[in-house]
């Protein structure tokens, strides 16, 4: 066990809640506001659909498929950043399920 | 009876016995290496398996439909049972991983060091699973209603007794690769009609691309009847209530014990956040599909089968008119089916679409095994997770703990058969479709475990008193809210019985937070238990220090 400086943890801590809002806040966008002016968007159409219903049926779908795949891979970035990446751990345990 | 019974009953028996051979293959590995070292399922296999417990018959049999009915309202169950999944892995799926309980009240009894609230969470827990169970029940009726052509409360009744057995037997929870299994059929089950119908309609292969002309085609044919068009926001319920169960059902997602558990099985804290992204694009393929299967049902059936002559319909009408689900009546003796003659009840449209379009008796057979395998093992989870709750957290660690192995084992089957014959018995004559009785599941969660978990991870001035009064609060609060919305009349905002949930997390986060602010903080320990749920598993908070584990990294 090795002590952290205390500013670190917090930095460490900081970013990743950071990263979260970010992503939270488009989340919210893309399906709330959206809901939300559902009357003003109908006019508008996109590859046939009214903007309202592509944004209910798909793109706020797809919108929340990529915003996970986004925080795994920075999430990922800012463990390696502050040396956490539990590499040897994963590879272990893949191994071990597939060989299953 | 005929060829389309032989064909479906074998497509069902088969995948069956698929599920079962992989996981009396598996069982004997993964039970040993479970506890142990094991957890280490890789994320996007997990994944996978976190979406076949997912998608239940409300999300394959009943979504669908439920969008055909509804139009653009219906959409918020599409974002709500989508959306709810970043609130699950950004905030409470990998901190619950780290803190490494095996169930969602066993975190919130140790979390708040309190057996008044771990027997809340398991009376919560019993609740939701069994609300959740009538629909499952119900979706088997429909299945077997349509498979024997008999009523489909009769269908029910089998359906309880398959059910009761295969519980018992020890379902399938947690043998990862039965579920793998279960995706795959489900999945392939779900996309060959729509991607036929699509190919029938427009000529293209991919239904995504292709239904956005048939939703404003189908709004044209709207205009023309003189009824309001298919996309039109807001027309069943007001604006507030598509937001209020959205909310609901993103926040129920968020707390569904039997989904959580599920992040319990992979490795790190890293490995729950890739499972989550997994999962809902392997969930987002179903969902993104179910607009789709609407659109050309509605689409074929506003095409082809209305304007039929009445004694003339096809062969398919009367087999489903046998479960009392559809209706077709010649209201003005005109002698000719009309769009508004035809009355179709959500559940059935997934279910009676490939015979709608004619897509053979091996597809609509695929379809009847794929909507079994989601309401079967997804109600055979449910009901474990109501007799472990009931076995283990009351019965054993409350009314009598120095019950034997035997006598508790045999309280669980008991539970098991007793929630089974009374959820099957509501389900006989279900208060709502499948998706609105799935809805208050999911209401019931985002009002009591929602709140519980997002202020246990994220503020450790949060104590047992704050999240009993916040737990029972949020359960008088949602339902009363339901009953009263769906039997007294009552509503605010226009928000009916399945967005209960928003007044039910508002009044639980409210009641937490004024209860615990006026009552003493939880002890340093809990406190600092609380604070390293911020850092990932290497590092570990103590006396107001951060330590790294290098020997883990």
């Amino acid at each position: 066990m090795k002590k952290i400086d205390k500013a670190v943890a917090d930095a460490y801590f900081k970013e990743r809640i950071r990263l979260i809002g970010i992503l939270l806040v488009i989340w919210f966008i893309v399906s709330y506001v959206m809901v939300f002016f559902a009357e003003s968007l109908a006019q508008y159409s996109f590859n046939g659909f009214p903007l309202h219903y592509f944004m209910g049926a798909q793109g706020s779908v797809a919108t929340f498929i990529v915003l996970l795949f986004v925080n795994a891979a920075i999430s990922d970035r800012i463990d390696e950043k502050y040396g956490l990446s539990p590499k040897k751990k994963i590879e272990q345990t893949l191994d071990r399920s597939v060989n299953q | 009876m005929g060829t389309q019974f032989i064909v479906s009953l074998s497509l069902i028996i088969l995948t069956f016995a698929l599920y079962i051979g992989i996981a009396i293959y598996n069982r004997s590995k993964e039970t040993s290496e479970f506890y142990v070292a094991g957890r280490g399922v890789p994320p996007i296999y997990n994944g996978m398996a976190i979406g076949a417990d997912w998608m239940s018959a409300a999300s394959f049999i009943g979504m669908a439909g439920t969008v055909m009915v509804l139009g653009y309202d219906g959409l918020a169950y599409i974002m709500g049972w989508t959306g709810g999944y970043l609130l699950l892995t950004f905030l409470l799926a990998p901190q619950l991983r780290k803190y490494g309980r095996y169930t969602v009240p066993e975190f919130i009894g140790d979390r708040f060091n309190s057996k008044t609230a771990l027997v809340i969470a398991a009376i919560c827990t019993i609740i939701i699973s069994f609300t959740y169970s009538i629909g499952q029940l119900a979706g088997s009726g429909v299945v077997i209603g349509r498979l024997f052509e008999v009523d489909a409360r009769v269908g029910t009744m089998i359906g309880v007794a398959i059910i009761a057995v295969y519980a018992t037997f020890g379902g399938m929870k947690g043998i990862t690769w039965t579920q793998v299994a279960q995706y795959v059929i489900l999945i392939i089950a779900y996309l060959i009609p729509v991607i036929f119908m699509s190919l029938q309609i427009t000529g293209n292969p991919m239904p995504w691309l292709s239904y956005g002309n048939v939703v404003a085609e189908l709004g044209e044919l709207d205009r023309e009847l003189g009824v309001s068009q298919y996309f039109a926001p807001f027309d069943d319920a007001t604006k507030w209530q598509f937001l209020a169960l959205m909310f609901s059902l993103m926040a129920g997602t968020a707390g569904l014990p039997h989904v959580i558990v599920r992040f319990y099985t992979v490795a790190t804290m890293k490995a729950a956040r890739w499972s989550g992204a997994w999962a809902l694009l392997f969930i987002g393929l179903l969902y993104l599909s179910a607009p789709a299967y609407a659109a050309f049902s509605r689409f074929i059936l506003m095409t082809q089968i209305a304007g039929s002559e009445i004694a003339n319909l096809p062969a398919w009408t009367e087999k489903w008119i046998n479960t009392g689900l559809l209706q077709m009546a010649d209201t003005n003796g005109d002698g000719i089916l009309q769009w508004a003659e035809i009355a179709i009840s959500n559940d059935i449209v997934v279910m009676a679409t490939p015979e709608i379009a004619n897509l053979g008796v091996f597809v609509i057979g695929l379809v009847a095994a794929g909507a079994m395998a989601a309401a079967l093992s997804t109600a055979g989870g449910l009901l474990i997770a109501i007799s472990s709750s009931f076995s283990h957290d009351i019965y054993y660690r409350i009314i009598n703990p120095q019950a034997t192995e035997k006598k508790r084992m045999f309280v669980a089957r008991l539970s098991i058969l007793i929630a089974t014959v009374v959820a099957g018995l509501v389900a006989l004559d279900p208060p709502g479709v499948i998706t609105q009785i799935v809805a208050w599941a999911f209401a019931i969660a985002s009002g009591t475990f929602f709140p519980a978990l997002l202020l246990g991870v994220w503020w450790k001035r949060a104590n047992a008193q704050g999240v009993i009064a916040g737990m029972v609060v949020g359960l008088v609060v949602t339902l009363s809210y339901i009953f009263l919305a769906k039997y007294g009349g009552f509503s605010i905002a226009g928000i009916i019985d399945t967005g209960a949930g928003v007044f039910g997390a508002t009044a639980a986060i409210l009641t937490n937070v004024i209860v615990s602010l006026s009552t003493p903080a939880p002890t340093q320990k809990i406190q600092d238990e609380v604070m390293d749920l911020r850092y990932p598993e290497q590092m570990t908070y103590k006396d107001g220090e951060v330590w790294k584990d290098e020997t883990a990294g």
